[in-house]
């Protein structure tokens, strides 16, 4: 502080000097001012060395560009890398933020080893190399007593680091891991892909129309499409947005739906339904690229904008409206993908809906419509791991219906007979598992004991919903080991926690992001490393090591599998400079090490936005008849409805005196990450439910008034907000708080949590996590 | 050469609320987190209409660097000066922390510094501005709703932005000229 | 050397008759919290340890500052009226008022000098690079004069032969007249402010002036009262007339002005003006301002000052402390109210707390020590002088 206040003091350089230049030039005294005034000396920065480093932002999934402003060796800024072409030279909040994170006395500065109960909160700090013992006794000790590999889970979310992490994973040969996507977008890849075989992108610089269904840009920030959606906005693009509350993407748009929730499959439908009767769609395009039109058509009759009418609570004549305009500016028209889709138990349902929507209008890789991605292929070392002999499957493979019973039948939809579809985890992709599922088998012992769990920058104690569970699960654990920055939920529950190295501070590796624009980017540290941190580069390498020196776990695979790992993942990549990994990475591509390092991304030429690669006939799609599937072949071998059939729960009433709990996003934190960073958390304090004002009146809460908020997993208490913006049968609050881990001093106990009173719905289909599945009722706290 | 005019125009309609502007400024400034310590403020303006018709818009502002400044009349010991392009500076030895500045400042732009001992606000950010930088508030919004610039170069974006469009300024009554502008 | 000799010793005798010793004790025990409070502020800062905000950046300390010097200047008028303009009833106690006068506004510099963050700095910055459209500089200046007409009266009074007419009436009269410029630029220090119309127009520095004679006419009545235990001689009978009449006549010009000030304040465009004077009448100081301004410092005195028909002297001394304790919620409710409405709505994200569209402030303990300090100031010296000083009238 004192340091700071002396530097950055101003001073008239030239009282002296200026004032006689002043004097020389003019004899009049307010010349004399103004010649003082204009010698001010404005530098508030210390006196020193001044650098700038390019990186990428790491505070949300969407790696933002950063020149990061480093002054004797502190980091004073990170700025927004104005060429990026992706995040096209914005920093949120939270990426602004990320320059207090290296300081942070919050912070895991060194590896701590539990020495009270679990949960209590005593540590010990110990040596990274003690941690790494223990980590690989541990490990060996697992393997023998359950002679199964896959008794220890792995738990992650995306990140540079995480491609080390899986060296981890795979060094020890489990097939437990669980990632993010469940919890997040897998019923929306599930529901675009079993139409396009991909995940595409929404070309919002280009299009003329935008629906956003469940999406908000302007405060779920995804980068470009956030950029995009207002400082890029073409000339007279419409847009549209539909969500139960009135969102700031919503106070952007055009027009705003408040639709009731679980609707907006009816929304779309009725739209199909008024698009193909009045012959709006693009004939020539569904004739040479679809499958299973003339089924659609059949299947869309009774989905008229009356009938939605009644689903949605939006007038006919306006779904009309929208269907009519849609259509007219296609294929320039977007039905916005999004992001996030774990929503409901249809939810696949829904997202292959809109993907229809946009096929039959012919809005598909084309310019200002939905477009596939496009990747740069790096040339990243391919190594292969030990086979296993002790490795079995995973365990929510396995135990599908577990989550059967717990279903409530708010959420039964009758896709076949009795409720849920039954082939469920078949679509999961192999690494990400099925959160939900993962926990059930957990819980259940099946098909087998898993007592062992890792976690990398995941927090599942506050973003895998129903706590109770959560914890439960984690009771179940012989070893827990948390790999994280700050003492997450999580980590509180852990054994032992390894403080994992700030992205301002270490190497990450270089990595392809796709998109309509791909890109690749790395991160150099701008820092020197502040604590005894680790990168999950070395923390890899640090346990493998290890686990080299006992011999018990290398007992099943062939001894020539060990040597050629030795050889290919621990001499060859861990036990080198990971700048040697990155320069292998990028040796394609001459002058691409150098771009990394100068601006902190680069891309090719070739790559740049050319649209129709997959309008060419013969062009065939990754589904099964290589088509645009509107009707679905393999759903149907599942047993699956094939079409978008309308799916709601039968006989389903809302009780009254309850809500619908819905989710989403403040701009300024980061899922449950960044809650406790002083620059954000002075932003917002503690957060609160929207109530509508009318519901709000009925139980006598007015804004302020504490409430408690109740489902049949849990209750939290918090602060009221009663508000137009949002429906009358829903509430709202954001995520990230009301937090078990004291060592987010500001946040510990502070506002309500979301897991903690969300039940675990399950998407059978994608396996994914359903979100707005529960509802609450409200008393005065 | 002519002298330059400096001011920002803002187009609030495409403001996100954000707060990314907020919080750069703060790092870009050496503002301690604190209630009253800030610079600049996003404001949600009051929600308009009744459900399901609504509307709302966002309005950032911050120290107005007013031509005809009430801050800089009050100050007794010249602390608080404008530079010849018209902004308005303090220089933290000179001031008494008299807070007269405080209380004449229409627009609360204004603050009792921690780290300056003294009373601050918002400088056009005029140590990177003289380093041919922009401020960091405009340079770091997602949709850009700040331009700074030259009011007397024609060709800059603000001089532009002000010829094809309509706009406001807060409290001219108070008759203190801002340069900052409001895009209608 | 014998000379002056002789002359302090007949400056300096032991008043026994004089109940000063409570006084004393409890002007120490004033200055001890108040010392107390001048050490939190040197250990802890002013942000810490004081109440006001980015809202309302002028609270309590400006108040009793304003409080203290204006009495002050009350009484500098009312002694420049004795000596200047030869008013015999007042000129008899000029020495009373004089030192009176110094002590209280000494009180006023020490609540300036804890409110402004740097008083040193402001020493040398005033010399040397004083803005001279700044009415604060204006403030500094008068009121620098003040305190030195002030002590050359005192000089003049106490050590030179008091009988110095000439040069004494025309100190008296600068006085008077700097008095009246310090008190109405005080006004204006408030009144400049464009932000603030509550404070605007020609009424704050005429009701200072005015209300400032009135406490000036108030502290006179309070002590004499206390210095004669409640009896006081019938010598004095003239002059605590006189005293009650020209404090009679200034709270009838305050009612008067105060009446109009919130008329016109309801009735005029600035919404802040009118907001300020609902405050007042309704609001967060609807309680300060009927009971302290309007009772205390208005209707009681002035009912009980035409009670007393300028002969009852103790119902005079009991009008000049209701008075002096309205005087006090005058002060700081105008202070505070003219800063209660927000210089921006308080919808969120404008880090602007509002109730009922008005901002909130409450003097914080430290704030109430450092008055401890002015106020144990003047009890402590003023009784001090009393004790051992000659102040009896002529
Ligand atoms: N600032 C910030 N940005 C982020 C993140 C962050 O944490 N903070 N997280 C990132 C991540 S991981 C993701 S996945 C994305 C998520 O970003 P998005 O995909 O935009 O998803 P959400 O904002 O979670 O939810 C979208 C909206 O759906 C609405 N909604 C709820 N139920 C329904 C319904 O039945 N119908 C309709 N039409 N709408 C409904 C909610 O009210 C909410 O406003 O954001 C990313 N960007
Ligand atoms: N109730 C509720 N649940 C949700 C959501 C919701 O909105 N509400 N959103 C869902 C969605 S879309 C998603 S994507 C998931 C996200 O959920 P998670 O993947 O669990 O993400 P976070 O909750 O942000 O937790 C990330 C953890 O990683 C740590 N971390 C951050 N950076 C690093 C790093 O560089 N290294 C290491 N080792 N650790 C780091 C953080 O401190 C934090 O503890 O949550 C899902 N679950
Ligand atoms: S959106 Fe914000 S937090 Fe996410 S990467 Fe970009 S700047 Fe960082
Ligand atoms: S906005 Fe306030 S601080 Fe800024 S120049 Fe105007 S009066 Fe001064
Ligand atoms: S507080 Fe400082 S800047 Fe403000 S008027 Fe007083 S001396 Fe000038
Ligand atoms: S111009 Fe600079 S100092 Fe002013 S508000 Fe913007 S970032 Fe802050
Ligand atoms: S950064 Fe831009 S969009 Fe965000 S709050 Fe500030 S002005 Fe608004
Ligand atoms: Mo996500």
């Amino acid at each position: 502080m004192k340091e700071n206040k002396k530097i950055s003091r101003r001073k008239f350089l030239g009282l002296s000097a200026g004032a006689v230049a002043g004097l020389a030039f003019s004899p009049s005294i307010p010349t004399l001012f103004a010649a003082s005034k204009k010698t001010y000396d404005y530098s508030i920065l210390p006196a020193g060395k001044r650098e700038y480093i390019a990186s990428n932002c790491a505070m949300c999934v969407n790696k933002c560009g950063i020149i990061a402003e480093v002054v004797n060796g502190r980091l004073h800024k990170l700025n927004p890398n104005p060429e990026h072409i992706k995040s096209r030279g914005m920093l949120c909040a939270k990426g602004n933020a990320g320059a207090a994170l290296p300081y942070s006395p919050d912070r895991l500065k060194t590896p701590l080893l539990r020495t009270g109960e679990r949960g209590e909160g005593k540590w010990k700090e110990i040596s990274w190399d003690e941690a790494f013992k223990y980590i690989a006794k541990n490990l060996a000790d697992l393997k023998q007593k359950y002679e199964n590999r896959s008794t220890v889970a792995f738990a992650s979310t995306e990140g540079f680091q995480e491609e080390f992490y899986y060296y981890l994973v795979n060094s020890f040969g489990s097939l437990n891991t669980v990632r993010h996507t469940t919890l997040c977008l897998a019923s929306n890849i599930q529901g675009w892909s079993s139409v396009f075989g991909v995940f595409p992108d929404a070309d919002l610089l280009n299009a003329e129309y935008v629906i956003m269904l469940g999406a908000d840009r302007a405060q779920s920030l995804i980068t470009p499409d956030s950029v995009n959606f207002q400082r890029y906005k073409p000339e007279g693009q419409k847009l549209i947005v539909i969500d139960p509350r009135f969102t700031v993407t919503a106070s952007k748009a055009d027009r705003w739906y408040p639709i009731k929730p679980r609707t907006d499959q009816g929304f779309v439908l009725a739209m199909i339904n008024v698009i193909i009767k009045e012959g709006l769609y693009n004939r020539q395009f569904v004739e040479s690229y679809t499958h299973g039109f003339k089924d659609l058509e059949k299947m869309v009759q009774d989905y008229t904008p009356q009938w939605a009418e009644k689903k949605c609570e939006i007038p006919a004549a306006e779904i009309v409206k929208t269907a009519r305009e849609f259509a007219a500016h296609a294929p320039r028209s977007v039905i916005y993908p999004g992001r996030r889709s774990s929503f409901y138990s249809h939810e696949v349902y829904v997202r292959r809906t809109f993907a229809i929507l946009a096929a039959i209008c012919g809005c598909w890789d084309t310019k200002g419509g939905v477009v596939p991605r496009s990747s740069i292929k790096l040339n990243t070392p391919e190594v292969s791991f030990p086979f296993f002999m002790q490795t079995r499957d995973r365990v929510d493979k396995e135990s599908t219906d577990l989550l059967k019973d717990v279903v409530p039948s708010s959420v039964m939809c009758p896709m076949i007979g009795t409720g849920l579809p039954e082939d469920s985890c078949s679509f999961l992709s192999e690494r990400d598992g099925s959160w939900l599922t993962f926990r059930e088998a957990v819980l259940n012992d099946t098909p087998y004991p898993v007592k062992g769990f890792f976690c990398f920058k995941q927090n599942p104690m506050q973003s895998v919903p129903n706590t109770t569970k959560t914890i439960a699960m984690l009771k179940k654990m012989d070893f827990i080991c948390v790999i994280d920055m700050q003492m997450s939920d999580t980590a509180w529950y852990a054994d032992i926690v390894l403080p994992h190295t700030s992205y301002l501070e270490g190497w990450d590796p270089a990595t392809g992001i796709s998109g309509i624009n791909p890109l690749v980017e790395f991160r150099q540290p701008v820092i020197k490393p502040l604590f005894d941190t680790k990168t999950m580069f070395e923390i890899s390498g640090g346990i493998i090591r290890e686990m080299l020196n006992i011999p018990s776990l290398w007992d099943d695979i062939e001894p020539d599998d060990l040597k050629n790992f030795k050889e290919d993942v621990v001499e060859g990549i861990l036990n080198r400079p990971i700048q040697e990994y990155i320069k292998t990475q990028v040796s394609n591509y001459p002058g691409a090490l150098e771009k990394l390092m100068n601006n902190g991304f680069f891309t090719v030429e070739s790559k740049k936005p050319t649209y129709g690669a997959t309008r060419t006939p013969g062009f065939r799609f990754k589904t099964k008849t290589g088509k645009i599937e509107i009707l679905n072949e393999r759903y149907k071998e599942f047993g699956l409805f094939p079409l978008p059939k309308y799916c709601e729960p039968k006989n389903f009433v809302q009780k009254s005196g309850t809500y619908r709990f819905l989710v989403g996003r403040t701009a300024w934190n980061t899922q449950t990450t960044t809650q406790n960073i002083p620059y954000l958390w002075e932003i917002e304090k503690e957060n609160a439910v929207w109530i509508n004002p009318g519901e709000a009146g009925k139980l006598g809460i007015v804004s302020g008034d504490y409430v408690w908020i109740k489902s049949r997993v849990g209750k939290q208490r918090i602060k009221a907000l009663v508000t137009e913006k949002i429906r009358p049968d829903c509430v709202f609050y954001s995520n990230g708080w009301g937090r078990r881990s004291p060592w987010l001093s500001r946040v510990y106990k502070s506002g309500a949590s979301e897991a903690e009173i969300i039940e675990d719905v399950l998407d059978s289909i994608s396996g994914g996590t359903c979100l707005h599945e529960t509802f609450v009722s409200i008393t005065k706290a | 050469m002519k002298r330059k005019r400096y001011a920002i125009v803002f187009d609030t309609k495409k403001c996100l609320n954000c707060k990314a502007c907020t919080v750069a400024c703060k790092f870009e400034n050496y503002v301690p987190v604190g209630d009253d310590s800030y610079r600049l403020w996003v404001t949600e303006m009051p929600l308009e209409g009744r459900f399901p018709v609504l509307r709302q818009e966002f309005r950032p502002s911050q120290c107005q660097h007013c031509e005809n400044a009430p801050c800089e009349k009050v100050c007794p010991t010249g602390a608080t000066f404008r530079t010849a392009e018209g902004v308005v500076l303090i220089d933290y030895d000179k001031c008494i922390l008299c807070k007269a500045c405080m209380a004449a400042c229409p627009y609360d732009a204004r603050f009792v510094s921690k780290k300056h001992d003294a009373v601050e606000k918002c400088t056009f950010c005029m140590h990177r501005v003289s380093e041919g930088r922009e401020p960091a508030c405009v340079e770091t919004c997602p949709v850009r709703v700040r331009e700074f610039g030259d009011l007397n170069d024609p060709d800059s974006t603000v001089s532009r932005l002000l010829n094809q469009r309509a706009y406001y300024q807060l409290k001219p009554e108070k008759n203190t000229r801002p340069r900052l502008f409001y895009l209608k | 050397m014998t000379n002056q000799n002789n002359s302090l010793s007949h400056i300096f005798r032991v008043n026994k008759d004089i109940p000063a010793m409570p006084f004393i004790a409890c002007g120490a025990a004033l200055l001890l919290v108040g010392l107390i409070g001048v050490i939190r502020v040197l250990v802890y800062g002013q942000e810490a340890v004081y109440g006001v905000t980015r809202q309302v950046p002028w609270g309590l300390l400006i108040a009793t500052y304003a409080y203290f010097v204006i009495t002050s200047t009350g009484l500098a008028f009312i002694g420049g009226l004795g000596h200047a303009f030869n008013v015999q009833p007042f000129a008899r106690i000029g020495k009373r008022i004089v030192l009176l006068a110094f002590i209280i506004l000494l009180a006023g510099f020490t609540q300036i000098g804890m409110e402004i963050g740097h008083p040193f700095r402001l020493m040398y910055l005033f010399i040397l690079s004083p803005n001279f459209s700044a009415p604060i500089v204006w403030m500094g200046i008068f009121y620098g004069i003040e305190l030195f007409l002030l002590s050359i009266e005192l000089y003049l009074i106490f050590v030179k032969s008091p009988k110095n007419h000439a040069l004494s009436a025309a100190t008296a009269f600068l006085t008077l007249m700097v008095g009246v410029a310090a008190t109405s630029n005080l006004g204006f220090v408030f009144g400049s402010l464009t932000a603030r119309p509550f404070y605007h127009g020609i009424y704050f520095p005429t009701f200072l002036v005015v209300s400032g004679i009135a406490g000036g006419c108030a502290i006179l009545l309070l002590i004499h009262n206390i210095i004669y235990r409640f009896n006081i001689p019938d010598e004095l009978s003239r002059t605590m007339s006189g005293l009650s009449k020209l404090m009679g006549l200034c709270i009838g010009a305050m009612l008067f002005l105060s009446a109009w000030k919130i008329i016109s304040s309801l009735y005029t465009a600035p919404a802040e003006a009118y907001e300020a004077a609902t405050a007042l009448l309704s609001g967060p100081l609807a309680i300060n301002f009927w009971c302290g301004e309007i009772i205390f410092a208005l209707l009681l005195p002035l009912a009980m000052l035409l009670m007393s028909r300028g002969k009852n002297f103790m119902i005079m001394g009991a009008a000049g402390l209701f008075f002096m304790i309205g005087m006090f919620f005058t002060r700081y409710d105008f202070i505070v109210a003219g800063q209660l409405h927000p210089m921006r709505a308080g919808n969120a994200g404008s880090h602007v707390d509002v109730l009922n569209g008005l901002v909130h402030y409450a003097p914080s303990s430290g704030e109430w020590m450092i008055f401890a300090l002015g106020l144990g100031l003047f009890f402590f010296f003023y009784f001090l002088a009393e004790r051992f000083i000659a102040l009896e009238p002529e």
